[in-house]
């Protein structure tokens, strides 16, 4: 149960409408964010940027949504983007091993490098050492190790969000 | 930012106005409130007094021309008749008020404005005690008619408000006796029409305004700045949102680009098709 107004968009402020569909549909957790419009304008552009497509790719981004999503144990957030990952190319068999559905060994070098990097970030991110840096160098470019732990970072925030007031799962 | 307010104004797409919402607290439970007003309200919501009066430097500076303040009931801040004054002193200035409130002391504390670009607009809703009170609450008329002399003997500018309802022209045609037998002026008497919003929509009371009838106004209330004084109502304890424009009010440079940004897209020298003010 959510504990903010979930807005249909003819109750949402003006400047809010505009992040809704054409159709007038939108997700809980943008109906949820209507109601703080000056928020929701630079919000969700910085999440446009942080979760499109960019110098990583897709699928790279939703493995570690879905992976921080599981840490954080987000009920929406999973729900969310275990759809987004597959359709982003992501294996099933990798995303059921990032909800801990399989085991995590079965991930390719790359995957298991960004899983283990993205578990100590998000778990106890000061005790993250040079030797796992220089394992996941090994497979990112410097820019995009940025942009990966933006990613990770993002989805903490909305994590705690989602799960502290309850917005229900899309 | 100035340029684009005057602009605006001038085009007819917004009004001069800057409206502040001082309270939702009021000693009255109106049947039409707005803002479901009463003695009891959990959350008053007032806008502080400081930040009125910054409100109103800086509504100045933006190129506003003049100031309403409205709630609830404004004289049930403390410090209102003070807070008024300093107001009236930055810009012209009306402040909305049910009349009820006007002891010998906060006339007293009035008489600053006498004389000063200041106006306080009282609400009477018809010519005979039981039908007003009706509508506003007990001995609300009876106090009204004792007050306004007193405010205009003072040399303070009174307007009358009436919300129709039901009210027939007859009706309407006693008020304006009244006003006149005070001597408060034609262009003093403002009538208008319930708006079907706040505890009015709950009761199914008034007109629905179209989107374009109400001329934009920028307001400010604790909850954040709305489109227009009939913007910022409440139904079943919770605060429309509709027509919120922004959740900051400080400085008030921030919900004017906001609000700004909304009214471009007002047709030019739209205004109020129902009168609604």
């Amino acid at each position: 149960m959510s504990r903010v107004r979930l807005l249909e968009r003819d109750l949402a402020p003006l400047l809010s409408r505009g992040w809704y569909r054409a159709d007038g549909s939108a997700s809980p957790l943008t109906r949820s964010l209507a109601t703080a419009p000056d928020v929701m304008e630079t919000l969700m552009p910085f999440l446009g940027a942080i979760y499109s497509e960019s110098s990583l790719d897709l699928a790279t981004k939703e493995l570690v949504i879905v992976r921080v999503s599981k840490l954080n144990g987000c009920r929406y957030c999973i729900a969310a983007h275990r759809p987004a990952a597959r359709d982003a190319g992501v294996p099933v068999e990798h995303i059921e091993a990032l909800c801990d559905e399989r085991p995590l060994a079965e991930l390719p070098e790359r995957e298991s490098a960004i899983v283990d990097w993205i578990d100590v970030v998000t778990l106890a991110a000061g005790e993250v050492t040079d030797e796992l840096t220089a394992r996941l160098l090994d497979h990112l470019r410097e820019d995009q190790l940025v942009e990966l732990t933006l990613v990770a970072g993002a989805t903490t925030m909305l994590n705690q969000y989602c799960t502290a007031l309850g917005i229900p799962p899309p | 930012m100035r340029e684009a307010v005057e602009s605006a104004i001038d085009e007819g797409r917004m009004g001069d106005r800057l409206w502040l919402y001082a309270t939702y607290h009021c000693n009255l439970a109106c049947v039409y409130c707005l803002t479901e007003s009463h003695p009891r309200i959990a959350d008053r919501r007032r806008l502080a007094d400081e930040a009125m009066v910054r409100a109103a430097r800086e509504a100045r500076e933006l190129g506003f021309t003049c100031v309403g303040i409205t709630g609830g009931e404004t004289f049930m801040l403390p410090s209102f008749p003070e807070t008024l004054a300093k107001i009236a002193s930055i810009l012209p200035t009306v402040a909305l008020t049910n009349g009820t409130l006007f002891s010998d002391r906060v006339l007293k504390r009035l008489e600053p404005l006498a004389g000063a670009d200041a106006a306080v607009q009282i609400s009477l809703d018809s010519d005979t005690p039981e039908r007003n009170d009706g509508l506003r609450g007990p001995e609300n008329f009876a106090k009204v008619v004792e007050a306004v002399p007193k405010l205009v003997e003072r040399g303070i500018r009174v307007r009358i408000a009436t919300t129709v309802d039901d009210q027939g022209p007859a009706e309407i045609e006693g008020v304006c006796a009244l006003h006149r037998s005070w001597g408060i002026p034609d262009e003093d008497h403002v009538v208008r029409s319930v708006v079907r919003r706040g505890r009015a929509d709950v009761k199914g009371m008034g007109i629905v305004p179209g989107e374009h009838d109400i001329l934009p106004e920028l307001t400010l209330t604790a909850d954040g700045a709305f489109l227009h004084p009939f913007a910022p109502t409440v139904r079943h304890g919770v605060t429309d949102l509709d027509l919120l424009v922004s959740r900051q009010i400080a400085p008030l440079e921030a919900p004017a680009a906001a609000f700004l940004r909304i009214v471009a897209d007002q047709p030019a020298g739209a205004d109020v098709v129902r009168d609604i003010r």
